[in-house]
């Protein structure tokens, strides 16, 4: 009997604690309810966030594609994710993908194709070079003995920037518009945008030898004393020549970046 | 009669595009010439572009990120296309709303955006609408406006006439009470075309009209007149008493402070002097300027610069992050979507940002951006916020503060390469001279801006030779002397290959500064020089003959740099500065192309605390960018622009 008396207790209590903690609960204002709630939602966004954040920061994954304006980088960026043709004008924003590398292991990061405009490139490049993988470098080749003042100088402020210098991703140069007759090689792209950067080095990065590295903290490109060469860099340079278009006419399929893609699935 | 429509994303990639009947050139060239000077350098407040023989109209869709163009011949006036962009727009909107509200930019390639019957449809449409409505009949008096208004409104009184006005309204009305209602020839003088006005006006009757006025005059004695009308006159103020006498600092005390005469006078023949002098300067480093200059910066040191830029960057990357988890919380369940509801995405509408951007607007005004300049800009980053999606978390004022951070970001970024040394570098290896001109109006610094430029190339290698082109100032020819002179004695010609670093060319005054400048340019030829300042007389823009003057010098010597000299300290007067000497250049030009202004030097940026809106003004109306900033009297105060720096103090509160 008294088992059963103590049986019929705990029920009775089990149950009644139940009841009376729902009671309890009843019994508290709704406002004070929601306010837990909400603080408890809060809490774990938080959390959740911070993770996110947190583990996102490890991890580069993007492949930037750079370059001066026209120089093909949004058509670029089309060939490469669907392999297609479209008609592009000037890019005012940044555009980004998800790019499925062609190797092996299927690894795919974020492709981010930034506008080449002079007044947007810096601010835009400033939010995306620190989860810069690799930077694909665009160059319009049919063009480049014109500009080639113009391209040294924004390949050597993107290759002295701080961050770009720390981390120093992979660079890959891209002699775009081959198609174009008068389209100047790689080889000797490279050599005179060695020259170029070598000039440069010089007039902007002079102050270097005289104040001890503190004006704008900018890098010292390749090694003092000796002429600059690709080679001298950190990471690793390619050049390799593509063209956006295709040799057809304009919605021709076939376009030359499979040595652009090769390249990339490399990384 | 449209030459082309196109729809494509901020992105660039083309949605849609359609070309009139018998045009040949692809609309790629006038586009991206919209592109680059309107949208790219804020002017998108105006919605119309002309570039050669089109007219280009464009709407800006911020939501789903498309910009949709029309383009027509300049010659037509097509009165149907502001309305028609607009239907275009909603409709495509309406259309392909599930496609594009997808995220990432996949959307605009792999979607087949199939616009062609719509688009012929609404054109349809549009031009049957604007046949329909045939020229308009003009409207009799009846009709008008004018015609419903009362006299009263139309009265322009000043303050001064309001008593008279209460006397000659209460004769008036006393008047019209005396008289019947169809009586009019029984009026006071002034009255008389008022009544005859009043009572032309429609359907209302003489009784109704005296009855309005007395409701109106007796609520106007009622409701009290204004504060300022009791207050009459303000108290005369209490002069003073007498004559006080006026002390002097210095009163006669010390009179051989004031004699100059031994020490520094006659500096023509105190050559050795001089020289003792400059070498012993103690604020003078030599070697200090080798290199690119520094930047303008308002930390105390370029670590806080950096530092700044990391936290604005995780702050930007964790924004992007809070924007995707609200949207997955809002996924969860009932009582997440109501949090998601409570701070939820909505559109930015004009209203929204109205007073935010009045705000904004006041505050450049205040740190001395041009008055119009501030309202352009307000009117572009609105037209570029407008249906946006707000991410969650964000307020309207951080959206548009920000918005309009990087608009001033954008403008003073410079449009093309700025690098004067690679440029003289260019030039020497071509064996002639870079030759650069300093034009401005008086006395905003470019004889001491000349010579800190050419202190800072001296030190870099070059050699320097000064034109003086300046013939009407008086001492203008002996300031640069001294210059000189100061310049040499700092790089003594032993370092410098055995030839003095800097020269002067000075052909006295009074006489033609173009041919002193051509005569300059050839001197620097044959000898060698690598650098030609050309220091002009300073002139207001408003002085025809004086700007006539400054264009020839500039279209008959082709000089490779034409610096326009402007203070910092200017606040409106920047806009109208510019402006008249652009135009002075382009009209007195005999080419097609003519020389321009190349670039500003901004000078006294020392004497602003904060109120660094000048460069904004400057940059803003030439598109051009600025090259130097002068911060002080000594020859090392030369910078060049830090565009962060100068829109962090813009945007400080």
């Amino acid at each position: 009997m008294d088992e059963k008396i103590h049986q019929d207790l705990e029920d009775f209590s089990a149950e009644q604690l139940l009841e009376s903690f729902i009671k309890e609960i009843q019994k508290e204002e709704v406002v004070f309810l929601i306010g837990i709630c909400v603080a408890l939602a809060l809490v774990i966004l938080t959390v959740v966030f911070f993770g996110n954040f947190w583990s996102s920061s490890k991890a580069r994954n993007a492949v930037l594609l750079l370059g001066l304006c026209d120089s093909g980088k949004t058509l670029l960026f089309t060939r490469l994710l669907l392999g297609k043709f479209a008609r592009t004008q000037t890019s005012i924003t940044e555009s980004s993908a998800t790019y499925k590398s062609k190797n092996d292991r299927g690894s795919s990061w974020t492709l981010i194709d930034v506008p080449g405009h002079e007044s947007l490139r810096v601010s835009i490049l400033e939010k995306y070079k620190a989860v810069a993988r690799a930077v694909v470098f665009v160059v319009d080749s049919s063009v480049f003995q014109k500009d080639v003042r113009d391209v040294a100088e924004f390949l050597y402020s993107i290759l002295t920037d701080g961050t770009v210098a720390k981390n120093s991703p992979a660079l890959v140069v891209a002699c775009n518009k081959q198609d174009i007759s008068m389209a100047k090689s790689a080889k000797l792209i490279q050599q005179q945008l060695e020259k170029e950067l070598n000039t440069l080095r010089l007039t902007r990065s002079a102050a270097l030898s005289s104040q001890d590295g503190s004006v704008g903290g900018s890098v010292y490109l390749g090694k003092r004393g000796k002429d600059f060469e690709f080679s001298q860099l950190p990471g690793r340079v390619e050049f390799i020549e593509c063209s956006a278009r295709g040799s057809k006419a304009e919605d021709g399929d076939i376009a030359g970046i499979d040595a652009l893609e090769k390249s990339l699935a490399r990384l | 009669m449209l030459d082309f429509f196109a729809i494509f994303s901020k992105g660039g990639i083309v949605l849609w595009c359609f070309q009139g009947a018998g045009v040949s050139e692809s609309f790629t060239g006038p586009v991206n010439a919209l592109i680059r000077s309107v949208i790219l350098q804020e002017r998108t407040g105006n919605n119309s572009f002309n570039h050669n023989a089109l007219n280009l109209k464009y709407k800006l869709d911020n939501e789903f990120e498309l910009v949709f163009v029309v383009g027509f011949q300049k010659i037509l006036t097509l009165t149907y296309v502001d309305k028609f962009i607009d239907d275009v727009q909603l409709h495509f909107r309406d259309r392909y709303k599930n496609e594009l509200e997808q995220r990432g930019a996949l959307k605009f390639l792999l979607n087949n955006f199939e616009f062609g019957e719509d688009f012929h449809n609404l054109l349809r449409e549009a031009e049957d609408r604007s046949k329909a409505k045939g020229p308009v009949p003009m409207k009799n008096f009846k009709e008008s406006q004018k015609s419903q208004k009362t006299v009263k409104s139309m009265i322009e009184t000043k303050d001064g006439d309001k008593s008279k006005e209460q006397g000659g309204k209460k004769s008036k009305n006393a008047k019209k009470e005396g008289v019947s209602g169809g009586d009019q020839t029984k009026a006071a003088s002034q009255t008389v075309s008022k009544k005859t006005v009043e009572n032309g006006s429609d359907g209302l009757t003489a009784e109704e009209i005296i009855e309005r006025n007395r409701a109106k005059f007796i609520s106007k004695q009622l409701g009290g007149g204004k504060p300022d009308k009791t207050t009459s006159k303000s108290p005369k103020p209490q002069k003073p008493k007498g004559k006080a006498n006026r002390v002097w600092d210095m009163g006669g005390r010390n009179t051989g402070e004031l004699d100059y005469s031994g020490s520094n006078g006659n500096n023509y023949s105190d050559a050795q002097t001089q020289d003792h002098d400059a070498s012993a300067e103690p604020l003078i480093q030599v070697d200090s300027m080798k290199g690119d200059l520094r930047g303008v910066d308002y930390e105390s040191s370029d670590d806080d610069d950096e530092d700044e830029d990391e936290e604005v960057e995780e702050e930007r990357v964790v924004v992007p992050d809070t924007n995707k988890k609200g949207a997955k919380k809002g996924g969860f369940g009932g009582m997440f979507g109501m949090l998601k509801g409570l701070v939820g995405s909505k559109n930015l509408t004009q209203d929204d940002m109205e007073p935010v951007l009045d705000k904004m607007r006041d505050h450049l005004i205040a740190k001395n951006v041009a008055a119009e300049i501030s309202s352009q800009l307000c009117e572009s980053v609105a037209k570029k916020l407008e249906g946006k999606v707000m991410g969650t978390f964000t307020t309207v004022a951080s959206t548009v503060k920000q918005a309009l951070q990087d608009s001033l970001v954008q403008i003073l970024q410079p449009k093309r390469r700025v690098d004067i040394l690679r440029d003289v570098l260019d030039a020497r290896a071509q064996r002639k001279p870079f030759v650069i001109t300093f034009c401005g109006v008086n006395g905003v610094g470019k004889s001491t801006n000349l010579a800190k430029i050419s202190y800072w190339l001296i030190e870099n290698g070059f050699s320097v030779l000064i034109a003086a082109c300046d013939t009407f100032r008086a001492g203008a020819v002996e300031q640069l002397r001294t210059h000189q002179r100061r310049l040499n004695a700092l790089h003594p010609p032993e370092k410098h290959a055995g030839r003095p670093a800097v020269q002067l060319f000075e052909k006295g005054y009074g006489k033609d500064a173009a041919g002193i400048a051509m005569e300059a340019i050839a001197f620097a030829r044959n000898q060698g020089f690598e650098v030609v300042l050309i220091d002009t007389a300073g002139r207001m823009q408003d002085n025809a003959p004086l700007m006539t003057a400054l264009a020839k010098l500039i279209a008959v010597n082709t000089p490779d740099l034409v610096l326009f000299v402007g203070e910092a300290l200017v606040g409106n007067e920047a806009v109208d500065q510019l402006v008249k000497f652009n135009q002075a250049l382009a009209d007195h030009s005999k080419t097609d192309k003519p020389r321009l202004i190349d670039g500003i030097v901004l000078t006294k940026f020392d004497t602003i605390d904060d109120k660094v809106g000048a460069a904004i003004s400057m940059t803003y109306i030439t598109g051009q960018p600025i090259v130097f900033v002068g911060t002080g009297q000594t020859y090392s105060d030369l910078r060049s622009l830090n565009a962060r720096a100068v829109v962090s103090a813009l945007m400080k509160a």
